[in-house]
């Protein structure tokens, strides 16, 4: 199922329910392809969370369905993943989305004086 | 957990695994647990995450799975309401109509009901003490 047929419209945050593990991993390959081990080691970096290896197969899998990563030649055996041009979009869409939340979130607190 | 043990604990999880997800995955999830083993990752902690991720796996590997597991749950669920209502107006008013309560497994004993083959009675009433949790 790829995210085009999901949801024609541009625009719309996809992302908003697939769960913060494929966010991170979508993060995490934004700078680059990364085989499993990697992008564990990397969102551990990147977010203090330890992926579960299970947790992480289930969230690549998921994106590759939706067409938001895919999977490069193998490497011995690591299959290293990169992210899609549709991937791409929706973490950007994503990204902005949490922004506005986040600005929306810091103004109220200002104007609560907490 | 020494390494052959944990070697052999992650191999017989990642078995729970569906084949088509053991044939894409299983050497590389196998790998993946190898290095995060020696990373100093508890090997339990691996093995529940493996565990979760194959019933996860199960429930959604398939398209259409979920939806053919929801229209088999409400078929299910329909009949079991079909029996069910089916049951009520034939054992409803002689258990209303019953000036004592009733003790031990008498209630349970199916009476004759006009019009009912008493074989097909006696079925009835095991169907109904299922469906409301009582054994007769």
């Amino acid at each position: 199922m790829s995210v085009s047929r999901r949801d024609g419209r541009t625009g719309q945050d996809v992302l908003r329910r697939v769960g913060e593990a494929s966010v991170l991993i979508l993060i995490s390959l934004a700078d680059g392809p990364k085989h499993g081990y990697a992008l564990i080691q990397d969102i551990k970096e990147l977010a203090g969370l330890e992926l579960g290896p299970g947790t992480l197969y289930g969230a690549l899998d998921r994106l590759e369905r939706f067409g938001l990563i895919e999977p490069l030649p193998a490497e011995d055996r690591r299959h290293p993943y990169r992210i899609t041009a549709p991937g791409a979009a929706a973490l950007r869409v994503h990204l902005d989305s949490l922004e506005r939340l986040s600005a929306a979130g810091r103004l109220r607190l200002q104007l609560g004086g907490i | 957990m020494d390494g052959p043990r944990a070697t052999r604990l992650v191999e017989a999880v990642l078995r729970c695994y569906p084949a088509r997800w053991r044939r894409r995955h299983g050497d590389e999830a196998a790998e993946l647990a190898a290095l995060l083993i020696r990373d100093g990752t508890p090997v339990s902690s691996i093995a529940w995450s493996y565990l979760a991720g194959a019933a996860r796996e199960w429930l959604t590997s398939r398209p259409g799975r979920r939806l053919s597991t929801v229209a088999c749950a409400l078929l299910v669920a329909a009949c079991s309401l079909g029996i069910a209502a089916g049951l009520l107006p034939a054992t409803a008013p002689a258990r209303a109509a019953s000036t004592s309560p009733a003790h031990g497994r008498v209630h349970c004993r199916p009476g004759p009901v006009p019009g009912v083959i008493p074989a097909l009675d006696y079925s009835r009433v095991i169907i109904w003490g299922a469906w409301h949790g009582r054994s007769c």
